[in-house]
């Protein structure tokens, strides 16, 4: 594994007690509640907090003792800290030029990133000029720019527009993808996590409580929050083109209909992600008649109620939860075992296509 | 409508602009305009002058060179007894300048603590020099430079350096490239400020260095020996300080004395 640690951290009552380990090209989301010490981890991590104990090993070189300038690691917070008084351009050269690169260099390969990575922004505009979600774009470009071998993201949508969260979305997948190394995103959105990271590490008051693929950890939830977490469902598949303007996602689980995405060639596309939102889901006692393109039959698996909502889990194909009131679970006397039909519309399915930035998601 | 506000504070307001504006409107009412010009060209005020600017520029370089490390110090460093460093380092703004004077004679006099050993070792004697009067400019100036660069390094967001580190830039790096660059404003208000405060020290510079013409002499010390003997003369050198000092706080009109843009 490039990167192994163990990280003990003790703040008054709280004790952090995490162990990581990421492959290379691996991204793992580390998910978890306010204060459930996931940004405590990625400080220990860059060096710019010190653990009370525990062990860090980047490519088999122990990097817990060493300043934060010379750990190798790519850092990309919230609020993108972009450096004001310099261009965006100088921003993205800020980590070669620190290491001695010369500026030519330096501006040089600044300028390729920001290309790739931020085409619609000036190089040589003032940061405070720009939007949320292009201070991200070029906060990702600078925290690559110095060659780390980590790279680690703290919420890096949180500040940024709903409006321009799916292409930045799409980017950072693409982005981490390509990344030669280990990368952790920190976040505490699962729609994000599940789209983004192939992993999951789930953090509860400093302790990991479960890990895994986003399906493994939607199938089996080890804990409650876990299950709150990756209630949306999460389908992966080939999408195939149907009749105008639809697609068929198909799913080793079975298949649904979905919208197909604007700007994506009318063609056989593989490696699709798409999530839906459990509340999306409509759950009938009857064949339901009417528009929905996706209608599924199934049995209740599980129930679970909350005050005035419930999840109840169906063993259609592919299999679903939905989000339904608590009146509808007394109307339709919804219980473990009762044979439901479930319907959903097709423009309700997110997509998360490889390399297309006009995710609909 | 605006409610009227009690007569007794508008007459205590106006007083207290009378206070400040009075004397220098009457300095200018009693400028003698006819042999202006050959008072500030004649051969003592335009050694004082030269000394002035000699004596406060080194001064406001010392006290930047010296004040600005002392200040990352004081915003950064955690150890005990910081505060009461703090608040010895800038003491010299309320200190009685002629107690300034005194310290100084104590520390760096020929018999001073240091003065002797300086005078033994180097033979070097500070007092009734220009450099010694440029040690008493800038013990004054320089808690001016701390406190200001102080406040602008303390208000600066922390993530920057920690954003800075991350991405590879070793400590003094980080704050020549992000840390000076951000807090540059307040660097140059103090610098400004230290300037003006040299430019018109008095107490510590003639208990000190003494009052020399064309060694320590500066424009104040000249004012204040003019004024015994050529009444005119001196209010025409002051003019001349007068009009330094506002070009100073239109300098500073946006970014310090106002507070606001």
């Amino acid at each position: 594994m490039p990167l192994r640690a163990a990280i003990r951290v003790r703040r008054g009552d709280h004790v952090i007690d995490v162990d990581l380990d990421v492959g290379d090209d691996e991204t793992i989301a580390l998910l978890g509640r306010n204060g459930a010490g996931k940004t405590t981890v990625l400080e220990v991590l860059a060096g710019l907090l010190a653990a009370d104990g525990g062990h860090i090993e980047l490519d088999e070189r122990a990097i817990h003792e060493l300043p934060p300038e010379q750990r190798g690691v790519g850092l990309a917070l919230q609020d993108a800290m972009l450096f004001p008084r310099m261009s965006v351009r100088e921003n993205v050269a800020f980590p070669m030029r620190a290491r001695g690169e010369p500026a030519r260099d330096a501006r040089g390969r600044a300028t390729q990133l920001l290309r790739a990575l931020a085409p619609a922004v000036d190089p040589d505009a003032d940061p405070a000029t720009l939007s949320g979600g292009e201070r991200q774009r070029v906060s990702l470009a600078r925290a690559l720019a110095g060659a780390p071998r980590l790279l680690l993201l703290d919420e890096p949508l949180a500040a940024v527009d709903a409006s321009a969260r799916p292409a930045l979305r799409a980017l950072l997948r693409d982005t981490l993808a390509a990344f030669d190394g280990p990368s952790i995103l920190v976040t505490h959105d699962p729609v994000e996590a599940m789209t983004i990271a192939d992993r999951l590490v789930l953090l509860e008051d400093g302790h990991v409580t479960q890990t895994g693929t986003p399906a493994e950890v939607r199938n089996h939830p080890a804990t409650r929050y876990a299950a709150d977490l990756v209630g949306v469902n999460l389908f992966e598949g080939v999408l195939e083109p149907a009749e105008s303007g639809a697609g068929t996602l198909r799913t080793s689980q079975g298949d649904i209909t979905v919208a197909w995405p604007d700007g994506l060639p009318f063609a056989v596309t593989p490696g699709v992600r798409a999530t839906l939102g459990p509340a999306e889901i409509a759950v009938h006692a009857e064949r339901p008649e009417g528009s929905p393109r996706n209608v599924f039959h199934g049995v209740v698996q599980e129930v679970a109620a909350g005050a005035s909502r419930a999840r109840v889990r169906l063993d259609t194909a592919p299999p679903l939860v939905a989000e339904i009131t608590s009146g509808s679970i007394d109307r339709m006397q919804i219980a473990v075992g009762r044979p439901v039909w479930a319907s959903f519309k097709a423009v309700e399915v997110r997509l998360m296509v490889p390399g297309n930035e006009s995710d609909t998601l | 409508m605006r409610r009227r506000l009690p007569i007794a504070v508008l007459v205590l307001a106006l007083l207290g602009g009378a206070v400040v504006v009075v004397p220098v409107l009457a300095l200018a009412a009693r400028v003698p305009w006819g042999r202006l010009l050959d008072t500030l060209t004649g051969e003592g005020a335009s050694a004082a002058l030269r000394v002035s600017l000699e004596v406060s520029a080194a001064a406001t370089v010392l006290s930047v060179l010296l004040g600005v490390p002392l200040a990352w110090v004081l915003a950064r460093a955690q150890f005990r007894g910081r505060s009461l460093v703090r608040a010895m380092v800038v003491l010299p703004i309320v200190l009685p300048p002629v107690v300034a004077g005194v310290g100084l004679l104590a520390a760096l006099g020929r018999r001073g603590l240091i003065g002797g050993w300086l005078d033994r070792v180097f033979g070097v004697q500070l007092t009734f020099s220009t450099a010694g009067a440029i040690v008493a400019a800038t013990f004054v100036s320089m808690p001016l430079v701390i406190l200001a660069a102080e406040a602008g390094f303390r208000g600066l967001d922390p993530r920057y350096e920690q954003a800075a580190a991350v991405l590879g830039a070793s400590p003094g790096y980080t704050l020549r490239r992000v840390v000076l660059p951000m807090a540059a404003p307040q660097l140059v208000a103090g610098a400004v400020l230290a300037w003006a405060r040299a430019l018109g020290e008095f107490g510590a510079t003639i208990t000190f260095a003494g009052n020399l013409q064309g060694r320590t002499q500066t424009l104040s010390l000249l004012v204040f020996q003019q004024l015994q003997t050529d009444p005119e003369g001196a209010i025409a050198l002051s003019l001349l300080l007068v009009v330094v000092s506002i070009t100073v706080l239109v300098t500073l009109r946006n970014r310090w004395i106002t507070g606001v843009g």
